[in-house]
């Protein structure tokens, strides 16, 4: 094979190709990012009735009866073009911009399905919501890699013993 | 206290850089900076050859051998061999400070180096290859090219800074493309050297023999053959062809006036 | 609705700010950032690994995310028309290796 070639070939696999899996990486991320935003904010202009409250003690006016732990999580993988970017931001510093969107919705999903496990069982409120990161390190490389991040949402659910108790006038 | 369900503004938890317009800048900024510092390690090494001249070189490193050096043992006629040819071609150098050492690798690839203290190791591999003493003398004297010019120290500081500069930026996956990048810039540089090395070696070979013939045949035969991708691809990675190497050659030949046919003499095994 | 963008918010990481009283509340906010650490503050924590000590290159580093974080989370409760956050709570986490995630988390309320 001449050098021509051969230089063709080298150039391809040293450039080209990673060129070409970050684009493709980029496009389909997008289109499930813009996606999984849209049904995202579907579910929470459904569930906004529930009330999500981060208060350790209870709102006295939800006078509850049942109550359990409930819990929402999801572990989201961190796409080729987000980690190359993130590889050159480990160089210069700074904000990790293409990370924000996708830890955004995976801590919302998370939320929502913490609303709809409680909704499943019929509860009316969450309250003591507690919100956790982790990083699913990858089995190979000594754990350097991350294979995923996962967030997790747990609170509190209580079945109210009137959905529309009376607010107290307080002074 | 009553609840009044409402939803924050969206977006706020995300920037509004676009996230390909994020990545072109990095990718360009950081290019740059690699681009640059392999410019700066090159006259950082020039200033390096400037302090360290050869032979003080030459006395520094006069045993030295690298420690991945697997020789061929026994030590054979061909090592003999090798080494008489080097001595004869030297002589072509009558100001070289160095002794030069021919030792023999073990690898089954074909390849020549110049290390530093006039150290010059061909492989088992080569060894096969080659056809005639024209050819080997060619390689050998291009290698001797290598060390008037002291190309052998400048690819040992580009192979320092290249390592340094992984472990400085391990951990990201586009390390290994900003070294490739900055591989490329110093490459670029080499192949200046590598057409001096063979002018060099071309004219030792004609002073040696008076006729240049056969001299480049093992590349000739590299050109046309399919086999031995392996050694092409090491070869030329230790050592960045020219586009046209052969037809270069023929230039030089055609240029100086050395005439390419004469009596090619055999390999002494 | 308050929509002006320097509208004072008051926040707290207990129930309720002291002396004042919740008469609505909107529901959770978060405000997050992720950082990278660069070069520099790298080579700096690897020598002061050796030596021990302070590491004051992350360190502002990470105050200055959680600062970001924080108003973050209060720019999504002003834009809720709320005029506190309680019970805030901060979490750090690693994303990968170069980069922390920092966010902070309260509920958003209106107090009077």
């Amino acid at each position: 094979m001449d050098s021509d070639t051969y230089q063709a070939i080298n150039l391809f696999l040293n450039f080209g190709w990673p060129l070409l899996l970050l684009m493709t990486a980029y496009f389909i991320g997008t289109v499930i990012e813009r996606n999984h935003f849209r049904r995202i904010r579907q579910r929470e202009e459904e569930y906004s009735s529930l009330p999500v409250v981060t208060f350790d003690t209870m709102p006295d006016d939800w006078q509850a009866g049942e109550s359990t732990l409930v819990t929402g999580s999801i572990v989201v993988s961190l796409d080729y073009f987000k980690r190359v970017i993130a590889g050159l931001r480990g160089i210069v510093g700074g904000r990790v911009k293409t990370y924000e969107p996708l830890l955004d919705r995976a801590r919302r999903e998370a939320v929502l399905r913490m609303i709809e496990d409680a909704r499943a069982q019929g509860f009316d409120g969450i309250y003591n919501v507690r919100l956790e990161t982790s990083r699913l390190a990858n089995s190979r490389g000594d754990g350097q890699g991350t294979a995923g991040v996962e967030m997790l949402a747990y609170g509190t659910a209580v079945k109210m013993a009137s959905r529309f108790a009376p607010r107290m006038e307080r002074f | 206290m009553k609840h009044v369900p409402r939803q924050p503004r969206e977006g706020i938890n995300v920037s509004d850089t676009h996230p390909l317009v994020e990545a072109g800048t990095l990718f360009i900024g950081l290019t740059a900076i690699f681009v640059g510092i392999a410019l700066l390690l090159i006259f950082l090494i020039e200033v390096v050859l400037y302090f360290v001249p050869a032979d003080k070189e030459a006395a520094l490193f006069r045993d030295w051998l690298p420690d991945d050096l697997m020789t061929v043992s026994p030590a054979d006629e061909r090592l003999y061999a090798t080494q008489s040819l080097v001595d004869e071609l030297a002589r072509q150098w009558p100001d070289s400070p160095y002794e030069f050492r021919v030792e023999i690798d073990a690898s089954e690839v074909a390849n020549a180096m110049a290390l530093p203290g006039g150290l010059i190791i061909v492989t088992e591999g080569l060894l096969q290859q080659v056809e005639s003493q024209n050819e080997l003398a060619f390689v050998l004297g291009h290698e001797l090219g290598h060390f008037r010019n002291r190309d052998h120290l400048r690819a040992l500081g580009r192979g320092i800074a290249l390592s340094l500069f992984f472990t400085v930026t391990s951990g990201s996956d586009v390390s290994g493309l900003g070294i490739k990048v900055s591989d490329l810039a110093l490459r670029g540089f080499s192949r200046k050297q590598e057409l001096a090395a063979d002018s060099f070696g071309l004219d030792v070979v004609n002073a040696q023999y008076g006729h240049v013939s056969e001299a480049w045949r093992l590349f000739e035969r590299w050109d046309t053959e399919d086999g031995t991708l392996l050694d092409i691809a090491t070869y030329t990675s230790t050592h960045p062809q020219p586009d046209d190497r052969i037809g270069k050659l023929e230039q030089l030949a055609l240029e100086r006036g050395w005439s390419v046919d004469g009596e090619v003499t055999e390999l002494g095994w | 609705m308050q929509t002006s963008s320097s509208f004072p918010i008051a926040i707290s990481n207990t129930e309720t700010i002291p002396g004042k009283q919740i008469v609505e509340f909107y529901g959770v906010v978060t405000g997050n950032t992720v950082r990278a650490k660069h070069i520099g503050r790298d080579i700096m924590a690897g020598l002061k690994n050796i030596v021990g000590g302070e590491l004051v290159g992350y360190t502002e580093l990470l105050q200055d995310s959680r600062q970001e974080a924080t108003e973050r989370m209060i720019e999504q409760a002003r834009s809720m028309g709320a005029n506190a956050v309680v019970n805030v709570r901060f979490a750090t986490s690693s994303i990968s290796q170069g980069a922390a995630e920092l966010f902070a988390y309260g509920t958003a309320v209106k107090v009077t």
